[in-house]
């Protein structure tokens, strides 16, 4: 969804008292053009829009509404929610709120998401419970024991000719019962105990989500380290699997071994690497790939190396939870392996000359599709940036395990996106990247483009996991990339209609539906409806 | 282990039950309303005392070491002579499940976890009576 740039650059131009053609000038563009851009007939972005945004004395997101668009996004989906459902708040209301009242929005919003993993917990508890064995067993012998002192206590009331040696032993028995039931109790509340502690309202995953979001997927402090880092592995012979493991030994004393499992770990039986601190061993499983072990040992010398730069980047107020902390220190460290391996300024280039063809880059600096698919979201200096893109991950199951958003781009919060997605039919031809225009139902357009694949099996009983990644780019800049050629760039018509997940998406007459659309947008039930239409209750309008 | 009875060979009632306090009261109150009480503690011994001691009724606890009641369950009622012996199930509140699976094998009647004493001496009494109708 594009925002009414054009109004807004006027509105302020106006309220500073520039006229038309002196603002022009000190932007450095004609007039006319100014004022086509000011009534929307041209988009503008890049150099210029921070030019405007600069000499407008603005931040640049007030202009594009980019946060301004994920609130009303994020509110839409919080008005999506079936507790909502009769209240029948759809987008307009989304917009209207944000539009009003920006901070109650936000507020609404992150309500919304305590409350979800409010809910979350409730149903792993829930869970837990039924299924956790320890705790089915300590629930077992509670109610043994409460039978027994139950019935022995009835017995000792109710029966008026007990003998002695009989009350005796009733009574000891109630009270060795009781002594038992006692002990398990605490064990009981312990193991709440140690529940309630750990407990948070918003996630360590989403903290680190949103951080890695608010600084854009660019942390240039990192780019400059990697780059310094990435001179120091060169010294050992270019950068190859080689040279890193030289690096490794000669800065930290770190070896380096390739196996089968190491036998006195057998946690390393379900794991394609681990690095052994104490021994100072970085162990790779036999069939791991070489783009794997040259990321992975990148990923080493970037930990080692980089530890107090990541210990400030994570010391964030963003960050509540020592678990938040760790999760980030992680994502961070990977980043700097990223940049390590992927300079920016030369893979920019190569991203560019390439039209961003991800399998020869892929090749050029022996890394994985996601690899460098994660790199290329994250060329985002201000000077020098690359086609803004956003990125996706699925599991075979449909479920998004990562993403990074594209300003402008509909993503669902959690859980599965729209079926018709690339990112899903990269499942069906695995190992080739699949393309396709879509068009949301707001107009917008943008190239998808996935692949999907999977690690190498040690073993014939192994199973293979595939995960499918997803790249997203304005139509826009779909002529610049590999993947847009030979395609129709400019008929919409043959633009694959999607939205971003059904229960969010208003197209009543795809074929693909799953879910209902949210009831706010459309009260119309028309998915799993009877053959004979008849009203159920009250306020219900049928079809 | 407790008593077996006047007669070494057949008794009313047969305790299947691993929880000795469990075991003490239920032998106990059981005894007290006028029956003979023979009792074991594991699912294979229970196998062995009905054909040893047979009894009218059997009072049957699920969780058991050896054998589950539901497996004893199962075996007797596949022998032509325990196929309708009466069965008293004693089951754990909130596992709804198990009564299910204890009514498809074909148990007599449940008594559920905690108990009180006059729940299990009535549900043992009917069963007697039907046993001797």
């Amino acid at each position: 969804m594009r925002s009414p740039i054009g109004l807004k650059i006027r509105n302020l131009r106006k309220s500073l008292d520039f006229s038309q053609s002196g603002f022009a000038k000190i932007v450095g563009i004609s007039p006319s053009y100014l004022n086509l851009i000011e009534a929307n007939k041209r988009d503008v972005g890049g150099m210029l829009l921070q030019r405007i945004a600069a000499n407008l004395d603005v931040e640049l997101e007030v202009l594009t509404g980019d946060s301004e668009q994920r609130l009303i996004n994020d509110i839409e989906e919080v008005f999506a929610d079936p507790l909502l459902e009769s209240l029948k708040l759809g987008p307009e209301d989304a917009r209207n709120l944000v539009a009003t009242n920006p901070d109650a929005g936000a507020a609404l919003f992150r309500i919304y998401r305590g409350f979800l993993d409010a809910r979350a917990e409730a149903v792993a508890m829930s869970n837990r419970l039924r299924s956790d064995p320890l705790l089915s067993e300590l629930l077992h012998q509670m109610l043994s024991q409460i039978t027994a002192v139950r019935s022995a206590a009835e017995i000792l009331v109710d029966v008026p000719d007990l003998d002695e040696a009989q009350r005796q032993r009733f009574h000891a028995s109630v009270s060795r019962d009781s002594l038992s039931l006692s002990d398990a109790a605490q064990n009981l509340i312990g193991e709440f105990e140690r529940d309630a502690v750990e407990h948070h309202s918003v996630t360590p995953m989403r903290e680190v989500d949103d951080l890695i979001i608010d600084e854009k997927n660019h942390f240039a402090p990192l780019e400059t380290l990697g780059d310094m880092l990435r001179q120091e592995v060169l010294q050992f012979g270019g950068f190859t699997e080689v040279s890193l493991e030289r690096a490794l030994q000669s800065k930290f004393g770190v070896m380096v071994q390739r196996s089968e499992s190491l036998e006195e770990d057998t946690e390393s039986n379900s794991r394609q690497f681990k690095y052994y601190a104490e021994q100072k061993l970085m162990w790779f499983q036999g069939n791991c790939t070489m783009a794997t072990r040259q990321f992975q040992l990148s990923r080493l010398y970037s930990e080692l190396s980089g530890a107090d730069q990541l210990l400030e980047l994570v010391d964030d107020k963003r960050l509540s939870s020592p678990a938040s902390k760790r999760l980030a220190y992680r994502a961070l460290g990977s980043y700097l392996a990223g940049s390590l391996s992927l300079p920016y300024d030369a893979f920019l280039t190569d991203a560019e000359e390439s039209k961003y063809d991800i399998d020869f880059l892929c090749q050029k600096y022996a890394a994985s599709f996601e690899q460098v698919a994660h790199r290329l979201v994250t060329l985002r200096a201000p000077e020098r940036s690359g086609i803004p893109f956003g990125f996706l991950r699925s599991d075979p199951a449909g479920r998004l395990t990562k993403q990074f958003p594209l300003p402008g781009l509909q993503l669902p919060n959690a859980g599965h996106a729209c079926p018709l997605w690339a990112i899903y039919g990269a499942f069906r031809r695995p190992n080739e990247v699949i393309r396709q225009i879509v068009t949301y139902p707001d107009g917008s357009r943008y190239l998808f483009f996935a692949k999907s694949s999977s690690k190498r099996a040690a073993a014939y009983q192994q199973t293979p996991f595939y995960t499918s990644v997803m790249l997203a780019c304005d139509i826009l800049y779909a002529d610049k990339t590999v993947y847009g050629e030979g395609l129709q760039l400019t008929n919409a018509e043959l633009d694959v209609p999607v939205g971003p997940t059904c229960h969010m998406c208003i197209r009543r007459d795809c074929s693909h539906r799953q879910e209902e659309v949210l009831a706010s947008v459309d009260s119309v039930n028309s998915l799993r409806t009877p053959l004979i239409d008849r009203k159920f209750d009250i306020g219900d309008e049928g079809k | 282990m407790f008593a077996q009875g006047r007669n070494s060979v057949s008794v009313d009632i047969l305790i299947v039950e691993d929880e000795p306090s469990i075991l003490d009261s239920l032998d106990f109150i059981l005894s007290r309303a006028g029956w003979v009480i023979g009792s074991v503690t594991d699912g294979e011994a229970a196998i062995s005392a009905v054909a040893e001691m047979a009894p009218k009724v059997v009072v049957l606890d699920v969780m058991l070491p050896k054998k589950s009641g539901f497996e004893v369950l199962k075996h007797l009622r596949a022998q032509p002579g325990t196929k309708n012996l009466p069965v008293l199930m004693l089951t754990a509140k909130g596992q709804q499940q198990d009564r299910r699976i204890a009514e498809e094998l074909g148990a007599n009647n449940f008594v559920t976890k905690p108990y009180s004493n006059s729940e299990v001496v009535d549900a043992v009494r009917q069963l007697m009576e039907q046993a001797e109708a």
